[in-house]
């Protein structure tokens, strides 16, 4: 593999890789009461 | 319910499980959202929550008071409940790395409740420390 698609292959992971961001995910509440 | 919380501030989606009492809310891509706004929200629409969970990223910081805390946004954090997780969690104060926890928010205390009480500011009690 040349230094191009080495280059390449980096770039584009640091582009799709999900950057990691603080704040709240996911929130889950059990209820009590509900029809 | 569902509508109720669905107009709160940062709310993208709400699931709600009749079977097992089970309400799913999911935050927009910003993250911001409030659990207290949605606890509120809840008691409000008639229902009486049981407990709270949460899933978030955020970093430990020690509040004034020197507590440990998790703190998801400059003006949103959560002082941390002392348990053996929350231990591990020590090194990490002050430091820049984001750290993923599951963990309680709120949970219904057993037995008789006063009513005119007002609401104790919510404590977060790590229930697990996720590897990313």
């Amino acid at each position: 593999m040349s230094k191009k698609h080495l280059a390449l292959l980096l770039w584009a992971g640091c582009i799709f890789v999900p950057q990691l961001e603080a704040q709240i995910r996911h929130v889950e509440m059990r209820v009590e009461g509900m029809t | 319910m569902k509508q109720h919380l669905q107009r709160q501030s940062g709310v993208a989606n709400v699931d709600v499980s009749l079977i097992d009492g089970k309400v799913e809310v999911t935050p927009k891509e910003d993250g911001q959202i409030d659990p207290t706004q949605l606890l509120k929200a809840t008691y409000d629409s008639g229902v009486s929550v049981a407990e709270l969970d949460m899933t978030a990223t955020g970093k430990i910081v020690k509040d004034t008071s020197g507590n440990l805390s998790f703190q998801v946004k400059p003006n949103q954090s959560f002082v941390i409940a002392p348990n053996e997780l929350s231990k591990g969690l020590k090194p990490q104060v002050d430091s820049s790395t984001l750290v993923t926890v599951r963990g309680q928010l709120f949970k219904k205390p057993a037995g008789k409740q006063r009513k005119a009480d007002a609401p104790a500011p919510l404590k977060l009690l790590i229930l697990e420390v996720k590897k990313e």
